[in-house]
């Protein structure tokens, strides 16, 4: 028999705040929605605005949290420094709010936030690389989180770079370096770490034992190809290896959406909680967006690029991050504050942790307000869009207040 | 000689649910053995966890410990960890089975 490696993992009160604040970052961006029409550019400095208010506040704030807990366990070792996610997390949230104020009133700020998130993520990189020098374990898995480190710090040294070009101290390609920096900040680390961090935590929550990984194995390597060769495409402005890039990386996904249709199958669990329907919807909406980016590839329209944007962020990353806090967050409480009790008295399972009603509404709302929303990008129509931000709004009105509960649960 | 049988040892451990599930670890199938020292009424646990991931394994395993030395008469208690074989649905409670939709 294999014996279990020992428990490395970090304290827990270093982890919620993660979470807690990455919620808080959500309210704001959905209630940023509100103030948005459904035609605009990339190049707009309130998009750039609002996306690093979503992708910095909200989903990098609560991998981080998550990473904080996951990797000492895929590893099968403790952190080198497990303290330093006490100093991410300020210079991460800080930095991220710096930085939309500078997008969106203040581009002189730019550089001064950026340098706040360089200095948070290189951190946060540095320490997982030298916690995976200290693992004696050679899987595809590690190598990817390996690679997704090395291309967060691409995506973070290229966005530096334009937020110089931005306060006018870097005379640099804007346009080119965006590509760049977006490709290896969302493809490259965004969307590698989730499927990874799927492929634990699905079959954990869902109890799905004894699946075939060859699927995610390919997954992974395409989509670490596939972003290679869009990143160095748009640095050396070569239209055909971005294309091409952009091949491998949907072939990537499409094996990674095998790889859950496959655990999905193997689920034990057929409970229909707000964790489960928000998994169906985030791969609805994944696959939506795939679909959708293919007909961008063929008709060329800038609103099909907007809607499969939306339903990737929005449908996809976001459901997957909401979907799971149901999970995490009961659990980061109920260690706290009643696995002490365990064998003295009765404590609460789980589930009885969260307002079941105010979980429903959360995801009835979230999933309503994505189709609205993507819809009113496709169809440029201003009252679809706003609908659909405003029911996203009360959505995460309904994620804050239960997480609030959660959090607030035994006090 | 040690009166603690195999069936005290697992009667004890199934006083530790799994708050996740909510099922207690012997109808989940997580126990694989006790083994039982009859000289001294030392006892070892074998047991698995439903997931390599499970953050709270740590915890299980100190409930699982609490659990049996609240036996009476027990020597030392230790708990042994193991990933093979790996845990499924197959080994639970026909009753664990049905509320989680496995059968």
């Amino acid at each position: 028999m294999k014996q279990i490696s020992s428990d490395f993992a970090p304290p827990l009160k270093l982890i919620s705040p993660f979470f807690k604040y990455g919620v808080i970052f959500y309210l704001l961006s959905m209630l940023a929605l509100l103030f948005f029409e459904p035609s605009f550019s990339y190049a707009q400095m309130s998009i750039a605005g609002w996306i690093h208010l979503f992708l910095l506040g909200f989903v990098m704030m609560v991998i981080f949290g998550a990473m904080a807990q996951l990797i000492p366990v895929v590893l099968e070792v403790g952190h080198a420094v497990v303290d330093v996610y006490y100093v991410i997390f300020p210079l991460l949230g800080i930095g991220a709010a710096v930085m939309v104020t500078g997008f969106w009133l203040m581009p002189a700020l730019l550089p001064y936030g950026g340098m706040l998130v360089l200095v948070a993520m290189i951190i946060f990189a540095s320490e997982n690389i030298a916690t995976l020098k200290k693992t004696k374990i050679r899987t595809l898995t590690i190598d990817t989180v390996a690679w997704s480190n090395g291309y967060l710090l691409l995506g973070i040294l290229t966005g530096f770079a334009i937020a110089l070009g931005l306060s006018g101290d870097l005379g640099i390609n804007i346009t080119l370096m965006l590509k760049a920096h977006v490709y290896a900040v969302i493809g490259g680390y965004v969307v590698l770490t989730i499927m990874g961090l799927s492929l634990i935590l699905i079959p954990m929550f869902s109890l799905a034992h004894g699946f075939e990984e060859t699927a995610i194995n390919r997954a992974f390597k395409l989509v670490v190809t596939g972003v290679g060769a869009v990143f160095i495409g748009a640095l050396i402005s070569q239209e055909w290896l971005m294309y091409m890039g952009y091949a491998i990386n949907m072939l990537g996904v499409l094996f990674y959406i095998w790889q859950i249709y496959i655990i999905a199958r193997l689920t034990v669990r057929k409970e229909m909680d707000v964790w489960a329907k928000s998994m169906i919807f985030a791969f609805v909406s994944l696959i939506l967006s795939i679909v959708l980016g293919l007909f961008y590839f063929m008709i060329g329209n800038e609103n099909i690029l907007h809607a499969s944007a939306w339903f990737l962020l929005l449908g996809f990353i976001s459901s997957m991050i909401t979907g799971h806090l149901y999970k995490i967050v009961p659990f980061l409480v109920w260690f706290e504050r009643f696995a002490p009790l365990v064998g003295k008295e009765k404590v609460p399972m789980l589930h009885e942790m969260y307002s079941k009603e105010g979980a429903a509404m959360m995801f009835n709302f979230t999933a309503s307000g994505v189709v609205l929303g993507g819809f009113g990008l496709l169809f440029e129509s201003d009252i679809l869009f706003k609908a659909g931000g405003s029911f996203l709004f009360t959505g995460a009105i309904f994620l804050y207040m239960t997480m609030n509960k959660m959090l607030a649960y035994g006090k | 000689m040690c009166t603690i049988t195999k069936e005290n040892v697992f009667d004890a451990i199934s006083t530790v649910i799994d708050p996740e599930v909510g099922f207690n670890l012997v109808e989940m199938g997580l126990i694989y053995d006790a083994l039982i020292n009859e000289e001294n009424c030392d006892v070892k646990v074998i047991m698995t966890l439903s997931t390599q991931g499970c953050p709270l394994h740590q915890m299980i395993t100190q409930w699982v410990k609490e659990a049996v030395e609240r036996i009476e008469d027990v020597g030392e208690v230790e708990v042994e960890v193991v990933w093979e074989p790996a845990w499924n649905i197959s080994m639970a409670d026909d009753n664990v089975k049905q509320a989680l939709g496995g059968m």
